[in-house]
């Protein structure tokens, strides 16, 4: 283990340790979507066909057509998949991409865990699209396809909302 | 490897202040530097006790000319804020929090009371971030923002003295880069020309600075 994982596990700790103290109102999310359901449920289902919806996905409005980030929950009530990449019209390119210590990073893949969440959200992991075809604009919708490794591909809309949303948020 | 130990437990301290004052419950008496007073309730301010000089910066505008922080914004409100062009969320989702609160801000202030406030992103990825580009970005957003961009080792060292740390843009084997966006925004203020003020950029919403910015702009904690 390098340093900075370490890092970043003590961290991780501490701020679990921190919702649990307090129950905030973004703790049953967090649990729900923590490794511990994620593995126990792996174990049981390690074989069980995933079961994947789709909800909540958004593009905030971007502010140029140089790029576009898209974000987007998808529930699991089964094993375990991946999802592996995201294709759309507005953009011949829309990858995937996580965001650790105020770095964004491509991804080759993101783990849907069984009977889990893979939550993409303001911060965190997300879609990215450069080069947009058309500048969308708040209340448009955006029609990307999902591409998971053992599901089949799930079609989805995503709302344009305004730049600043973020659900997120106080 | 010594400096990254020291980083990873300031780091863990930090968490650790975070939380403690996540749970008890906020006094207004006299707090250290690291304690986040206001992470609680509706305030997303956190007020410095000791608060950070402006970094002695010049770097070029969005017009390719020559712009010295210190000089151009002395005795005027400023937030500045370190990021990129190429980030599809936090980055725009700042500076778009920054533009909502200064139109909402535009019905409520005289024009020149607001015209005062000086909003200063500084790219942490100058090589992409060229004048031209960081000037069409911002102008979307707000076009009184101002764009700065430069030498990498130039944004990073004054970054660094305002308590924001960020890495060099790292091109990857596939060709695509890692940039990296500071986390906070801060505002300095017209009084003391000092940094005073704290924002989560991710965190803090338009109407948080809508609510702090009449103060900001006088410089009053919020």
């Amino acid at each position: 283990m390098n340093p900075r994982t370490t890092l970043v596990v003590a961290i991780a700790a501490v701020s679990a340790l921190a919702l649990a103290g307090c129950s905030t109102s973004d703790g049953p999310d967090k649990t729900s979507a923590s490794g511990k359901t994620a593995e126990s449920g792996r174990t049981a289902a390690a074989n069980a066909k995933p079961e994947l919806s789709v909800t909540g996905g958004y593009m905030p409005a971007p502010v140029t057509k140089d790029m576009g980030g898209g974000f987007l929950t998808v529930t699991n009530k089964g094993g375990a998949d991946k999802l592996t990449s995201v294709t759309t019209d507005i953009s011949d390119e829309a990858t995937l991409h996580e965001t650790v210590d105020q770095k964004m990073k491509k991804a080759d893949s993101f783990d849907i865990p069984a009977n889990g969440t893979l939550e993409l959200g303001r911060g965190g992991n997300h879609v990215m699209f450069v080069g947009l075809k058309k500048l969308p604009k708040e209340g448009d919708k955006v029609a990307v396809e999902l591409h998971f490794e053992k599901s089949a591909p799930i079609e989805v809309e995503l709302d344009v909302e305004s730049a600043t949303h973020n659900p997120k948020s106080h | 490897m010594r400096k990254k130990t020291a980083l990873a437990v300031t780091a863990l301290f930090a968490a650790a202040s975070l939380t403690l004052s996540a749970c008890g419950s906020a006094e207004d008496a006299d707090k250290p530097v690291a304690d986040v007073s206001s992470q609680t309730g509706d305030k997303a301010a956190t007020v410095l006790d000791q608060p950070f000089e402006k970094p002695d910066l010049v770097l070029k505008d969005t017009q390719g000319k020559e712009f010295d922080l210190r000089e151009q914004t002395k005795d005027k409100p400023v937030l500045m804020y370190f990021g990129y062009t190429h980030c599809p969320d936090v980055c725009p989702l700042t500076m778009s929090n920054l533009a909502d609160a200064k139109r909402r801000l535009a019905q409520k202030l005289p024009k020149d009371e607001l015209a005062k406030l000086q909003v200063v992103f500084v790219t942490t990825d100058p090589e992409r971030d060229t004048p031209a580009e960081l000037g069409k970005w911002l102008k979307a957003q707000d076009p009184s923002f101002i764009g700065l961009t430069g030498d990498f080792p130039t944004i990073q060292a004054s970054a660094r003295t305002v308590g924001i740390s960020i890495d060099a843009p790292k091109k990857e084997k596939d060709g695509s880069v890692t940039s990296m966006h500071g986390k906070q925004v801060i505002a300095f203020s017209p009084k003391s020309n000092a940094g005073y003020v704290l924002y989560n950029g991710e965190e803090a919403t338009a109407d948080d600075y809508a609510k702090d910015l009449p103060k900001i702009i006088k410089g009053e904690n919020p």
